[in-house]
């Protein structure tokens, strides 16, 4: 497995934040690139810097109406009533200056990203500043304001007539806004693996949410009991994950990696450690080697403990789309540099210690509980795939 | 929003006194239904169920099973005094009705004629939609005191929070009386700060439990 990897990036997608208390922080993006450079991992010549998506790059998933009030928004305009049922401006949401322009660098990012392994000019391409699965066709949500992932599927669809792509989605939330924008497509392949919705936002992702009219089958929804572990995590992810895509044979394969899954994310209950986030792109890689010529594209996605987790899961992500083992310890200057900002101590290995995440009591309960929705979920969708 | 004639179903599928069990079968797996009005002049007289068709006549198998199809006739196994619903009834009393007289469905009269059936499933819609499970959203159950003024001063965390509430659902709790337990489906993927505002409030959240690494709990 060699060739060559490029991290899409510029620092004007650091712009696409809400400041103040939000969760949704792009300092995270900071820690992750200079981690990877401290551990001797990225390089000046392995940044790519995109442009900004056009309108009509945003438009072949978001309504014209949509756009324009993230326009307005972003200078200050428009009427805050009318904003907010485009789910503009809530708490989840607020509006900064430019955040058009914001976002819609993120998305040109991803696209970026995406065409340059689509054209064999890389053969890996990671965006961390991307992943914003939540985005709906009309609204934004769950911090998304346009959809990265779905503009870069659907231009690649317009330039490539009749390639598969397949977008695997191991964030802790549902990937609802991918799902639905190719719901009915049976050339693209949504699998999203994520906390049952049950309690969680955004509620939706159950094993029946299976694709419709042509694409019935082609939404696949692994959704795991609150609380599950590592074993039960990668249990899943491999009794799933690679006979679907396999079963599909796509061109491309897009994951999106959102690092909440893990045990000391605020927003969601799923007890994962950093195991989790170098297995999971260990064998996306090695699965877009097997199926589809290596053409893997990487995003980011939510991870709400910037300081212990993030960083380390997005440079194991990087270390492993650029072909490079992570070292075991953290970086002494990494480490005095954030150490002094944050408000908790920080890890001093890039790695989790296992002792530090025993199981818990009713983890043999939340083991066969995942293990009959696998079973389900293959039984009834895998015979649909082809 | 929440009365009968919301949730039923409007077209329906209805049989007469003279329909052979065969041609009422039919009717059930065609329109993949469980329950058929009876109607006689228009006039609604039974109803009959895929269960009721079945105990009629002889097993799959059984010789005598043609000639039974075609010679029983619906008006001889029907259920007469139906219990019917009105088009203005709320669901929860015709939830209530169905649950405790142990029915599946209910055909809905208004004055004199069938305009239309609820059945258990139209009711779980109603209810998926009551609970906002179609708009994103994260759900609680906290705990509150039965007393007035409660589910207001839990309103007033939401409020403070700038957080838009997608349903909100009160039952009592499972000790009985002196608790409630409110459902609540928020339009946030961030619900952490009124987790805290609300516990600090003296309302715990009971779901989804708190959990820490190597706690072990939960």
């Amino acid at each position: 497995m060699s060739g060559r990897a490029v991290f899409v990036h510029d620092a004007a997608m650091e712009e696409y934040g809400f400041g103040g208390e939000h969760p949704f922080n792009p300092m995270r993006l900071r820690m992750t690139i200079e981690l990877c450079e401290s551990l001797g991992l990225l390089k000046e010549s392995q940044f790519v810097a995109p442009e900004p998506a056009t309108d009509e790059d945003l438009r072949t998933v978001h309504y014209s109406s949509y756009v324009r009030r993230v326009r307005m928004a972003g200078r200050g305009e428009g009427d805050l009533e009318d904003l907010a049922r485009y789910g503009l401006g809530t708490q989840d949401n607020p509006i900064f200056p430019d955040i058009h322009r914001a976002c819609a660098h993120v998305v040109g990012g991803t696209f970026r990203a995406a065409r340059l392994v689509m054209n064999g000019e890389v053969e890996h391409a990671m965006c961390i500043s991307g992943g914003l699965h939540h985005a709906m066709r009309a609204s934004a949500s769950g911090f998304c304001i346009y959809n990265d992932a779905g503009v870069a599927i659907a231009r690649l669809k317009e330039e490539h007539p009749g390639i598969k792509v397949a977008y695997v989605d191991t964030d802790v939330h549902h990937g609802d806004g991918v799902q639905w924008m190719f719901y009915d497509d049976p050339e693209v392949l949504t699998v999203s693996m994520h906390e049952s919705g049950r309690y969680l936002f955004p509620g939706t992702g159950g094993i029946k949410e299976d694709g419709q009219r042509e694409g019935h089958g082609y939404s696949v929804n692994l959704p795991l009991e609150p609380f599950t572990q590592d074993d039960s995590f990668i249990e899943s992810f491999e009794a799933v994950v690679p006979e679907v895509l396999r079963a599909f044979g796509p061109d491309l394969i897009l994951s999106q990696n959102g690092c909440d899954a893990h045990a000391l994310d605020p927003l969601a209950h799923l007890s994962a450690t950093m195991r989790i986030y170098e297995h999971v792109p260990r064998r996306v890689h090695e699965l877009a080697h097997e199926i589809c010529g290596g053409r893997w594209v990487a995003t980011g996605g939510g991870g709400y403990d910037i300081w212990r987790v993030v960083p380390r899961a997005w440079t194991a992500l990087w270390a492993a789309l650029s072909h490079q083992e992570m070292p075991d310890e953290m970086p002494e200057d990494w480490l005095s540099k954030w150490g002094e900002e944050s408000p908790v101590k920080l890890p001093p290995f890039t790695r989790d210690d296992a002792d530090d995440y025993p199981p818990i009591k009713r983890a043999a309960e939340i083991e066969e509980r995942n293990r009959r929705m696998v079973e389900d979920l293959l039984t009834k969708v895998l015979p649909l795939i082809r | 929003m929440l009365l009968v004639r919301d949730w039923m179903a409007r077209e329906v599928v209805t049989v007469e006194t003279g329909t052979t069990v065969a041609e009422a079968l039919a009717l059930c797996r065609k329109h993949g239904i469980r329950h058929l009005p009876v109607l006689e002049g228009g006039r609604l007289i039974g109803v009959i169920s895929d269960r009721d068709l079945r105990s009629a006549t002889p097993a799959l198998g059984d010789p005598s099973r043609a000639e039974a199809l075609e010679r029983i006739r619906v008006g001889d196994e029907m259920t007469r005094d139906v219990a019917t619903a009105r088009p203005e009834d709320p669901v929860e009393d015709v939830a209530a009705a169905m649950y405790e007289g142990n029915i599946g469905c209910l055909p809905v009269v208004d004055g004199d004629g069938l305009v239309g059936i609820v059945t258990s499933s139209n009711l779980m819609r109603a209810l998926a939609q009551l609970v906002g499970v179609h708009e994103p959203g994260s759900r609680l159950e906290v705990a509150l005191p039965d007393r007035p003024g409660s589910l207001a001063e839990i309103a007033g965390i939401m409020r403070d929070a700038g957080v838009n509430v997608v349903s909100v659902l009160v039952t009592l709790g499972p000790d009985g009386a002196g608790q409630r337990i409110a459902v609540l489906r928020l339009a946030t993927i961030n619900p952490v700060r009124i987790v805290k505002d609300l516990g600090e409030a003296g309302y715990p959240v009971l779901w989804p439990p708190e959990m820490h690494p190597g706690e072990g709990g939960a």
